[in-house]
Formats: structure tokens, sequence, C-alpha cells
């Protein structure tokens, strides 16, 4: 209980500051256009942009479910890196010991399109198919779910990487069976993911 | 058995590719023969190939010119949508805002250049502004100065990181520099100061590249110039400091 106050008290500052920092950006880009420094006003946009994807981040960490079977989130090390430019926001977090489980978020991903390309393409995706590799729906989204071979500790280590409009969701599972690979999967809420880094 | 699956699907790519390049190259033939026999029936049938089978489009006012996006609006639109915690609309709105700016600073440099070059006018007409939604690089100015005949000038500004990185290698790589003497077309020199690289090509002519700061560029593309003098005196009567600082280098 004393950890969910903690954690809620940690969230609300995080926000307060975002909140402050972005306006702060909003009120320098506002100023900077107005006495036509148009290049300081490129800067704070960008800054802003930054704080949102930062938020957008945070956001997408409190929707994600806090155990995945018997793995419970290391919360610890949940992490948001915002990258203005080519690529948005980079959203991670890790379930179980030695990171079992793991789910990257990158959005503005430059591999979302060759990874498109092989699930919309039924002769290029059925070429690639095998025992190793397969096309495969979680929530109606179509993914890719590779095998990489034989884990330490039994079972598999698997890659499932999902585009989900311009973002590309890649989760990890070590150790494990493909059962257990899209079952976790089907209790990510991909759907209020998609809605938020659109 | 996998194998022979992939070479057969590879096979019948290759023959439809085939098929599909003797079809093109009876219609070009049929196109000649038609030609020469009733000179009007090229015009149709290229007409015609445009939409396949179906009538010819003949008709059409074409796209009206979109303004760039409003940028004091879209900044009000962020930070009404982040009190409300729309962070996608937010995030759509400040991008929106970054595009309006830097069109706005590609229109700003491209007026501040100088109206006429070794004689040749500015063709404001040919003004070019392009940005990426994703803030600043790969932002591109272009202009061209002509005489309407022969001799030309294009002039290309942008902030590309990776071409910037190219000079900047160009000059800190010992093999180019001994390359020189093999190459004498293509050198490095100087315009007012800032590192440069002069090429010269007998289809393309003239080509000079100037780095401004980190990842600025300036190109001059000349075409039907006398000398590589000539060329660099056109170069320098660009205010390179002030595309430098507006450009945000330091």
């Amino acid at each position: 209980m004393k950890k969910v106050t903690l954690l809620s008290f940690a969230l609300v500052v995080f926000n307060f500051i975002v909140a402050q920092n972005f306006d702060k950006d909003m009120a320098t880009a506002k100023s900077s256009f107005a006495g036509n420094k148009l290049e300081d006003a490129h800067f704070a946009l960008q800054q802003a942009l930054s704080e949102v994807d930062l938020a957008t981040g945070k956001k997408i960490l409190r929707l994600l479910p806090g155990s995945l079977g018997n793995l419970t989130a290391n919360s610890k090390d949940d992490q948001v890196f915002s990258n203005v430019g080519f690529v948005g926001a980079t959203v991670h977090r890790t379930w179980g010991q030695n990171q079992a489980a793991s789910l990257d978020i990158i959005s503005n991903s430059p591999l979302v399109s060759t990874l498109n390309s092989f699930l919309s393409v039924p002769l290029i995706g059925g070429m690639m198919n095998s025992d190793k590799s397969k096309t495969i729906k979680v929530q109606g989204y179509k993914g890719r779910l590779d095998n990489n071979g034989a884990g330490t500790g039994g079972g598999s280590n698997y890659t499932l990487q999902i585009p989900v409009g311009t973002s590309l969701v890649t989760f990890t599972m070590k150790n494990a069976a493909e059962g257990d690979v899209l079952n976790d999967a089907n209790g990510l809420p991909l759907a209020e993911i998609a809605k938020l880094v659109q | 058995m996998k194998s022979f699956f992939v070479y057969t699907c590879a096979l019948s790519l290759f023959l439809c590719c085939q098929y599909r390049a003797d079809g093109q190259l009876l219609k070009k033939l049929k196109d000649k023969v038609n030609s020469v026999v009733n000179p009007n029936s090229t015009t149709n049938s290229q007409a015609n190939s445009a939409n396949g089978n179906g009538p010819a489009n003949k008709t059409g006012a074409g796209l009206k010119n979109t303004p760039p996006p409003d940028i004091p609006t879209n900044m009000d639109n962020a930070v009404k949508s982040m009190r409300d915690s729309n962070f996608s609309q937010t995030r759509y709105a400040l991008q929106q805002a970054i595009m309006g700016v830097e069109i706005k600073l590609g229109k700003q440099i491209l007026e501040s250049l100088p109206k006429t070059v070794d004689g040749l006018p500015k063709k404001d007409s040919q003004d070019i502004v392009a940005s990426t939604q994703f803030g600043w690089s790969n932002m591109q100015m272009q202009t061209v100065y002509s005489n309407g005949k022969e001799k030309q000038m294009k002039v290309t500004i942008g902030n590309m990181p990776m071409y910037a990185g190219l000079v900047s290698l160009y000059f800190g790589n010992n093999v180019y520099v001994s390359n020189q003497q093999k190459n004498p077309n293509i050198k490095q020199t100087q315009v007012k100061g800032e590192k440069a690289i002069i090429q010269f090509d007998q289809n393309k002519g003239y080509t000079l590249i100037v780095q401004l700061g980190q990842a600025t560029i300036v190109v001059w593309e000349c075409v039907n110039f006398a000398t590589e003098d000539e060329v660099m005196g056109a170069a320098t009567s660009f205010d390179l400091a002030g595309i430098k600082k507006q450009m945000g280098e330091q």
C-alpha cells in the first residue's frame, strides 16, 4: 500500500514537472516567434515535443500490466526516452528476474515499413515462414513471431514484433513456450497504446 | 522441396515480367507504325494509355496550393490539447507548428539571397522549400538563377547532416586529398573562409559545395559557366554568414 502511494505521488510530481516544462517551452516558442527569432522558436517547439513524448511514455507505462503470469514488473527499471527528430519516444519495461520478459515501444520506427511488407505481402511473408518464424495475429494486429533458439533455463527465447501505426512494439520472452508468449502478448493493452502513439 | 518452391516462384515472376516487357515492346512498335501511317494516332494512343482502356482525362483544374501550417494557431492548439492530456493531438499540433516555422524560415532565407548573380536573375517562381515534419534534419531550400538560355545556377541550401558529414570526411581524409592529384576535376577550396569542395563534370558543369557549421550545406550547381573563377565569384556574392546565423549554426 505504501509503495502504491509513493508511486502515485511520484507520478503526480512527474506530470507536474512535465507540464511546467511544456508551458515554459511553449512560452519561449511564442515569444521567439513573435520576435521573428525563428531558430529559437524552432528549438523551443522541439523541446516541447520532447516533453510530450515523455508524458506519453509515462502514460503508456501506467497502462502496462503489473505482472505477466507469475512474472512481476520491474517498475524500477522502467525507462522512457525522447528522441526528437527521426525517432520519437521509446518506452521500455521488463518483467521477472533477469528480464525474463521485456517490452519496447519505439514510435516512428524505421523498421515498421519493412515489417509491414512482410506481414501484408503473402508471397514474401509466406516464403519467410518456417518453424522458427511465422506471422501471427495478436488482438487483431498482425505480427511476426521469431523463435531465437533454446533458452538457458529450458523453453525457447522468443521475439514478437507488432507494428502499431508508425510505432513498433517488440515483446521478448526468455525460456518460454510459444503458448505463454501469445497468452502474455494478449494481455498487453495494444489498442490503448495505438491511440496514444498515433 | 522448399528451395524448389522458391525457384518456381522466382521463375514465374521472371516470366511475368518478360511477358509484360514483350507486351510493352509490341505496343511501342504498334505506336511507331501508327505514327508513320497517321500522325494523330500516336497522341490518342498515349492519351488513352494513361487510363488503360478507359477515357483519357481532358479537364480538371488541378490541386490548389495548400498554405503552410498556421504557426500561432497550432501553438495554441498544442497548449489546449496538453491541458486536456490529449497527447496525440498535442504532438500533431507541435509537428505542424515546427513544419510551419521551417517553411517560414526557408522562405526568409530564399528572400535574403541576392536578386542577381553573375548577370543571372533569380527565378522566384522556381523557389522550393521542403520540410519534413520531424524537425530540422533534411530541411531543404532551392532556387534557380537563369538567363532563360543556356546558362544557369541552381542553389540548394539544406540541413543535411548526412551530406555535411561526407564533406567533413573529404577534408579529414588523406586518401581523398592525395586523390586530388590524380583527379583534378574535384578539389578543396574555400568560400569566404568556409571549407568547400568544387567539382567539374563535362555534362553537369561546375558543382560547388560549402559546409556551414555542423550540418548545413550550400550547393551551387553551375551550368555553362566558363571558368572556376567565375563560379567562385558568383558564390562570394552570397551572404554565407547570414545563412549560417538563420540556420542556427555557430
